[in-house]
C-alpha cells in the first residue's frame, strides 16, 4: 500500500491490484480540509447549474444598466429579504453574485484546459525529445516567465474591450460572452509558462526510469511511450497543477475586472466589486459579500490542490 | 570561469531578450488602435484635420516598423518618449513615481521575507503542532485571498470605521498630520504605509513560508543533520546555520523574482489605496492606451527582472559553492 508504483507494475497475478487513483483517493478522503475544499467547489457547481432557481431575482436585462431597482430599495443593508444587501443603484447582490457564479465555473474551468494543454505538449516534448527541441521551447518558456505578465495582462485585455463589436456567440443555443472568453485565452497564454518546467523536470526525471529504458529497448516507439507511459505517470503532477492553475485563474479575472479591463457584457464576481468600490464608504456589503465569495472559491481550490498534493506525494507529509 | 566575464556574458545574452519583448509588447500595442481617436473621444468639437495633426505630432502615422525603429532608438539612448496625456516625457513621469513605490515595495518586501524565516523554520521543525497548524492554515488563507478584498476589508475596519489610519494616498496636507495626537510628517508618511503595506506583506508572507516549510522538511530529514545533531551541536546553530542555508535558495529566487517585479509595483494594491505610484500609473495608462508610458514601464520593469535574475544567480553561487557559474 505504501509504494503504489508496484501495484501498477506488479503485472504477473491475473487480479488486477488497486489502481493508483484508488489508492490516492483513499488518501485523499483523510484529508479533511482538502474534503471540505472539494464540498464547496461542489457547492459552487450546483449553485452554477441552479443559479436561476436559487437567486431570488432575476439577472439584469443589459448588463450595462441597472433598470432592475429590486422593490425600490437602494442601498439596503443585509436583511432576511436582501442577504448581502442591495446596491446603491437598487440590484440585489445576493442574487447577482449566484447568476455570476455561472462566469466563475466558465473561467475556471476553460482556463485550466487551456492552460494544461499547453502545460503537457511544452513539457512533454521539450522533456522528451530533449536536445534542439528542448533548446527552443525552454527558451520560449522563459520569455514568457520574464515577461510583466500581471501588466501586459491589462494591456491585452484593454485592448480586446476595444475591439470586441459582438457581444454574445449563440453556439446551440448557449449564449458565451466573447469578451470573458478573450480575457480566458490571455490569462491562459500567460500562466502555462512556470507549469511547464515542472512538468518538463519530472519528464526528465522518469525517461531515466527502468521501465521506460526497457520499453525502448523493446522497440517502442517514442510516440507511444510519451502517451503510454510517460503521460500517465506525470498525470498526478498535473492533476495538482490544475487546480492550483484554477485557484489563480478565478483570482486574475477577478482583478482584471476589478481594475475595469474585463468584459463590459458579463458581470463577474470582479465586475462586481469594481461597481460597488467607489460607495464603499455607504454601501460595503456590496464589496465585503462578493470578495468573501470569491476568497472562499479560491481557498476551496487550494485546498483541494493541497490534498491532493498530499495524497499524491505522501512522502512528503511523513 | 571568472566572476567578470561570467556577467559580461550574461547582460550581452540579455539583449536580444529585451528586444524581442520589446517587438512584441509594441506591435500587440499599436496593432491594436488609434491613441488620438482614443484620447480624443470625450471632445465633441474636435475636427479630423485636429487628430491628424495630433497624429502627425506623434509619428503615429507612419508604418509600425518605423515607429518600433525610432521608438529603439531613442530606447537606446535612454529616452522612452512622451506621454500622450499632459505633454510630459516619460523619463519624469517614471522618475517622479518611483520612489513611492520603492517605497511600499521594498518595505513589504523585506518584511515578509523577515517574519517568513522564524515562521517557516518553526513550522518546519514543529510539525503538526498547533503553531504549524496555525500556519499552514494563515498562508493558505494568504494565497487565496484576493489582494484588493484583503485592502478593502482593512480600509473599511482602521479607516472607516476606528479612524486610525488613512485610506488614501501616501501623505497627507499639514492639517492633517496628527496620528495619534502628534505632528510629524514622518509619521504621517508611515500612517500612510501600513495599510497598502499589510497587504502586500500578508499576501507575499504566505509563500514565503510556505516554501520555506517545504524546504526545511526536506533537509531536516537528511543525513548531514542527524550527524550535526549526534556531534552535539547546538539545535538552534544546526537550525539556523545547516538546514537554513540549504532551504532557502527557492526562497532567494522568489525574492529575486519579486525585487524584479517591484517597480511595476503591485498595479492592484496601489489602485485600491489610491498609492501615488507607478503600478496605479500602469493602470490609468493602459485604459488611456497612453503608449509611450506603457512601454516606458513594462520595458524598466523587463530590464529590472533579467537584472534581479542575474543577481540571484550569483546569490545562489554564493550560499552554494556546489553552483558553478557557467
Amino acid at each position: 500500500m505504501a509504494d503504489t508504483s508496484k501495484n501498477k507494475e506488479s503485472g504477473f497475478s491475473m487480479k488486477r491490484g488497486v489502481s493508483q487513483w484508488a489508492v490516492t483517493w483513499r488518501r485523499f478522503k483523510k484529508h479533511k480540509s482538502g474534503m471540505f475544499g472539494l464540498g464547496m467547489i461542489i457547492a459552487l457547481l450546483v449553485i452554477a447549474a441552479l443559479h436561476n432557481y436559487i437567486a431570488p431575482y432575476p439577472p439584469r436585462p443589459l448588463p450595462g444598466s441597472f433598470t432592475p431597482l429590486y422593490e425600490g430599495e437602494a442601498g439596503m443593508p443585509p436583511s432576511l429579504k436582501h442577504p448581502f444587501g442591495t446596491t446603491v443603484m437598487g440590484t440585489d447582490v445576493f442574487s447577482e453574485v449566484i447568476h455570476a457564479s455561472v462566469y466563475t465555473v466558465y473561467v475556471t474551468f476553460l482556463a485550466t484546459v487551456i492552460t494544461m494543454l499547453l502545460t503537457i505538449v511544452v513539457g512533454l516534448t521539450a522533456g522528451y525529445l530533449g536536445r534542439h527541441v528542448d533548446e527552443v521551447l525552454m527558451r520560449i518558456t522563459e520569455v514568457f516567465l520574464v515577461f510583466p505578465s500581471t501588466l501586459l495582462i491589462l494591456v491585452f485585455a484593454r485592448i480586446y474591450q476595444l475591439k470586441v463589436s459582438e457581444p454574445f456567440w449563440y453556439i446551440g443555443g448557449i449564449s458565451i460572452p466573447v469578451g470573458l472568453t478573450i480575457i480566458i485565452f490571455i490569462v491562459s497564454i500567460f500562466s502555462w509558462a512556470g507549469n511547464a518546467r515542472i512538468v518538463r523536470g519530472e519528464v526528465l526525471r522518469l525517461k531515466e526510469t527502468e521501465y521506460i529504458q526497457a520499453s525502448k529497448s523493446l522497440g517502442a516507439s517514442s510516440r507511444w511511450i510519451m502517451l503510454r507511459h510517460i503521460l500517465p505517470n506525470v498525470l498526478p503532477q498535473v492533476i495538482v497543477l490544475a487546480t492550483l492553475t484554477m485557484a489563480s485563474a478565478v483570482l486574475v479575472e477577478a482583478w482584471v475586472s476589478f481594475l475595469g479591463f474585463g468584459d463590459p457584457n458579463t458581470i463577474t464576481w470582479g465586475r462586481l466589486l469594481q461597481e460597488s468600490f467607489n460607495d464603499l464608504s455607504t454601501t460595503w456589503w456590496a464589496e465585503i459579500f462578493p470578495g468573501l465569495v470569491l476568497f472562499l472559491t479560491v481557498l476551496a481550490f487550494n485546498l483541494v490542490g493541497d490534498g491532493l498534493s498530499d495524497a499524491i506525494n505522501p512522502r512528503l507529509r511523513e | 570561469m571568472g566572476l567578470a566575464k561570467y556577467v559580461v556574458r550574461r547582460i550581452i545574452y540579455m539583449i536580444p531578450l529585451v528586444i524581442g519583448i520589446s517587438i512584441v509588447s509594441f506591435f500587440v500595442m499599436y496593432a491594436a488602435g488609434d491613441p488620438i481617436q482614443i484620447a480624443t473621444m470625450g471632445n465633441p468639437s474636435i475636427t479630423e484635420a485636429q487628430r491628424q495633426f495630433l497624429r502627425n505630432y506623434y509619428g503615429l502615422n507612419d508604418p509600425i516598423p518605423v515607429q518600433y525603429l525610432r521608438w529603439l532608438d531613442h530606447f537606446i539612448h535612454g529616452d522612452f518618449g512622451m506621454s500622450l496625456y499632459g505633454g510630459k516625457p516619460v523619463n519624469q513621469i517614471i522618475g517622479s513615481l518611483f520612489w513611492e513605490t520603492s517605497k511600499l515595495q521594498l518595505f513589504s518586501i523585506i518584511l515578509a521575507f523577515i517574519i517568513a524565516i522564524p515562521a517557516g523554520v518553526y513550522s518546519a521543525v514543529k510539525q503538526r503542532s498547533v503553531t504549524d497548524y496555525s500556519v499552514t492554515s494563515v498562508s493558505i488563507f494568504g494565497i487565496s485571498m484576493p489582494v484588493f478584498w484583503f485592502g478593502i476589508v482593512l480600509i473599511l475596519i482602521f479607516s472607516y470605521h476606528l479612524g486610525l489610519l488613512p485610506s488614501a494616498g501616501a501623505h497627507g496636507a499639514p492639517s492633517l498630520w496628527p496620528v495619534f495626537g502628534i505632528r510629524d510628517p514622518f509619521l504621517d508618511e508611515l500612517a500612510h504605509l501600513i495599510l497598502p503595506a499589510t497587504v502586500l506583506i500578508f499576501a507575499g508572507l504566505a509563500w514565503h513560508v510556505r516554501l520555506l516549510r517545504a524546504g526545511m522538511l526536506e533537509v531536516l530529514r537528511q543525513d548531514y543533520i542527524m550527524a550535526a545533531r549526534a556531534s552535539g551541536i547546538s539545535e538552534r546553530k544546526i537550525l539556523y546555520k545547516y538546514a537554513l542555508k540549504n532551504a532557502i535558495t527557492p526562497l532567494i529566487t522568489l525574492l529575486g523574482l519579486e525585487i524584479g517585479l517591484m517597480i511595476g509595483g503591485a498595479p492592484v494594491t496601489e489602485f485600491v489605496f489610491s498609492w501615488p505610484g507607478l503600478g496605479r500609473a500602469y493602470v490609468t495608462a493602459v485604459s488611456k492606451l497612453d503608449f509611450p508610458l506603457i512601454m516606458g514601464i513594462t520595458m524598466i520593469i523587463t530590464i529590472m527582472v533579467l537584472i534581479a535574475n542575474l543577481i540571484t544567480d550569483l546569490a545562489y553561487a554564493w550560499i552554494d559553492p556546489k553552483v558553478r557559474l557557467e
